[in-house]
């Protein structure tokens, strides 16, 4: 299990107990007796911290490059505000929100897609795959474009995600039991939502295609502060009951009757982590549109490299963080003169990843 | 097939008790269904985002003037004209797919093919010339492309299925749509013109369009119409095939080519328009059964209402703007994707 380094070294009543496999217990409360208890692997909190590490390095580019090019050595100036009014504007009204919602979108997009994978115990089972962001994409637009006013854009999206993933479980006649059935009914959920939003679009707004475009990819550009705020606020009360539904979701992992047999509430755990990775896919495309594909890479990558069983949610989240800051660096400046969405991006090479996990599973086992 | 028996008592050991009397009614379907498309295509003249009185809309068809309805009139009738083509070379390319693949999800949208062909379309617009970027030609070699690709993803040791088939068409379209937006982002100038065709739109087009178009969809209807015999035996698995007379791979390498055909002109001509290919041969395979015989023809002749049908939709619903087909068809015929599902023939 990946895991929490707050936990522990800072208390005094901690006592790391070493076990076999380079894995620690940390455990607060009285010696024998401890009120938190959590099993800390050392490679995820390496893996972790090196994808934090690198998506600081891939914010410190985002924030200093740029036509209003702010030099690394004035960014800590800037930032106490000491630079010049435009290089201000530039940093806390553009690039500081953008960054923002990319590193907590994205972490928010790789816990739901770790989550999920975990439930449905097959990597096809991302909230990207089964349709879960066009619901939420449906939603925002209905209601941001179609009743405005009605409810919050916010809400709006959490709803439609909602709707998806009901009409994906009912509409597999099985629910989450058959990851395959799930993508194909959620493609088929994904194309009838996309159908909403340019619908929304076009009757409120009659914008061009390009704008449509960018809308349904996901997009980065002109976020501000309330973006920020509202994708904050999902992911810290979202990330804790997450974590705290690890332990149950790497058990039932095992199957439902052996995870039922050592006491796990299998159905329960199942639902409320369902819930959390609905409400984290609505907030994050709330904020930054369907971007596809950092939810089904994500946590496949911090699988691999964390070499663990089970969701492993800290990993997972640094991956996503770091890969949607990249994608925005990659569509910021990959070809000069022309910005495109950041979706572009990701659904370019999370499709080649897509298909390379086709290619692999199919070498192994049928289908 | 209806030749008329002139001895009662003769044997007719190919032919089933009552088959005659499906003939008929088969038959008297498909003059239905035509009537059905011509009344459609009578509603695509008719009815748009711009209400025009029906009175107006005989006189402009019957003796055009200068007023400004008479030339909205006129701009529906090559609409309706690449709204037929399109219909009948999506829904047949679709039929041939399924019966090719023996995968009841087999669409040109959902396995690539459209998304291939687009990209070709906008890299040749944007690199080759816009002239170029309009023919059926620039379509096809990212449709054969695309096919190719998403077949050899989508074929594991174990030889492919249908949710293989469907999976790797995803990853393949969600690049090459990639592609197609990064294309169309970074040459603005170039795709003004295009406006809609991105997501499947029968807006703006004009007699070069039709023109352009109408010879490569008559090709591959005739192609894939010819193979409907062959197509039958196909479905009874290569074996079979084999037994029968055919040479499974020859006959196969044929329909894949002429469904390539229709999937890249009717790309060329309105973008790629999803699940037409879908819906079409599942409605129609209800009341026909699985001979493509009769398959094919009531697709082509369906396919048009479909798609005549959800573009006069896509113009009343979003007045004064309009929505695209595209949309109206995914919103129509994704349902179908889930009944199909449900129905539990896919494998899954």
């Amino acid at each position: 299990m990946s895991a929490t380094t707050t936990a522990g070294p800072t208390t005094a009543d901690t006592a790391p107990t070493v076990l076999p496999g380079g894995q620690r217990l940390v455990s607060l409360g009285a010696p024998g007796r401890p009120w938190f208890a959590v099993v800390v692997r050392a490679r995820p909190v390496v893996v972790g911290l090196t994808f934090l590490a690198l998506a600081a390095l891939a914010a410190l580019v985002t924030l200093t490059v740029g036509e209003l090019g702010i030099p690394l050595a004035d960014l800590p100036g800037v930032l106490a505000g000491e630079g010049s009014r435009a290089q201000e504007w530039a940093l806390f009204t553009s690039r500081l929100p953008r960054l923002g919602v990319a590193v907590l979108a994205g972490a928010a997009f790789g816990v739901a897609g770790a989550i999920f994978q975990s439930v449905t115990r097959n990597p096809l089972g991302s909230p990207d795959v089964i349709g879960l962001g066009g619901g939420a994409a449906a939603g925002a637009a209905a209601a941001a474009l179609v009743w405005p006013g009605f409810v919050p854009t916010p809400v709006g999206a959490l709803i439609g995600a909602f709707v998806a993933i009901a009409a994906v479980y009912l509409g597999t006649g099985r629910g989450f039991g058959a990851p395959h059935r799930m993508v194909v009914v959620g493609i088929a959920i994904g194309a009838m939502a996309l159908a909403f939003v340019q619908l929304a679009l076009v009757r409120a707004t009659r914008e061009s295609a390009q704008e449509v475009a960018v809308w349904i990819t996901g997009s980065l550009a002109a976020r501000a502060t309330e973006h920020v705020q509202v994708i904050a606020l999902a992911v810290l009360v979202l990330l804790p009951l997450a974590l705290v539904l690890t332990r149950p979701m790497q058990l039932a992992e095992m199957g439902d009757d052996l995870a039922t047999g050592v006491g796990v509430p299998v159905g329960l755990s199942r639902t409320a982590a369902v819930v959390v990775a609905v409400l984290l896919t609505g907030a994050a495309v709330s904020v930054a549109g369907p971007i596809a594909f950092v939810a089904l890479t994500a946590p496949q990558i911090a699988r691999r490299l964390t070499l663990s069983s089970g969701p492993g949610l800290l990993a997972a989240a640094c991956c996503g963080a770091f890969l949607l800051v990249l994608a925005d660096l990659v569509a910021q400046y990959a070809m000069p003169g022309t910005i495109f969405p950041v979706g572009v991006v990701t659904a370019g090479v999370g499709g080649i990843y897509l298909a390379f996990l086709l290619v692999r599973e199919w070498k192994q086992v049928a289908v | 097939m209806t030749t008329a028996t002139v001895a009662p008592r003769a044997p007719q050991p190919t032919r089933l008790r009552g088959s005659r009397s499906r003939t008929v009614l088969l038959a008297v379907g498909l003059v239905v269904s035509l009537g059905v498309l011509v009344l459609m295509a009578g509603l695509g003249v008719a009815v748009g985002s711009k209400a025009v009185p029906l009175g107006d809309v005989w006189r402009a068809l019957v003796s055009p003037d200068d007023s400004y309805n008479a030339a909205v009139v006129a701009s529906r009738i090559p609409r309706t004209q690449v709204g037929i083509l399109v219909g009948a070379a999506l829904a047949v390319a679709g039929a041939v797919i399924q019966g090719l693949t023996r995968n009841p999800l087999g669409d040109p949208g959902l396995l690539g093919v459209n998304a291939g062909a687009s990209m070709s379309v906008v890299l040749a617009t944007a690199f080759v010339g816009a002239g170029f970027g309009r023919t059926v030609w620039a379509a096809i070699p990212g449709a054969v492309l695309a096919a190719i690709v998403v077949y050899v993803v989508g074929s594991g040791r174990a030889g492919s299925t249908p949710v293989r088939l469907i999976l790797a068409g995803a990853a393949v379209s969600a690049v090459l749509v990639a592609v197609v937006q990064a294309v169309s982002l970074a040459k603005p100038d170039v795709f003004d013109t295009y406006r809609f065709w991105g997501i499947g739109s029968l807006a703006g087009r004009t007699p070069e369009t039709v023109s352009l178009t109408t010879g490569f969809v008559l090709v591959g209807l005739v192609i894939c119409l010819a193979m409907s015999r062959s197509l039958n035996a196909i479905e009874l698995g290569d074996q079979a095939a084999t037994s029968l007379g055919l040479a499974p791979g020859r006959t196969k390498a044929l329909a894949a080519l002429g469904a390539t055909i229709l999937c890249a002109a009717a790309v060329a001509a309105a973008g790629p328009i999803g699940f037409v290919g879908l819906a079409v041969p599942h409605v129609v395979r209800s009341f026909t059964g699985a001979d493509h015989r009769w398959l094919l023809p009531y697709c082509a002749v369906l396919g048009p209402v479909l798609v005549i049908g959800s573009d006069v939709i896509g113009r009343v619903v979003a007045r004064p703007g309009e929505l695209m087909v595209g949309a109206v068809t995914a919103f129509v015929g994704a349902p179908f994707l889930v009944a199909a599902v449900r129905r539990g023939r896919v494998g899954l």
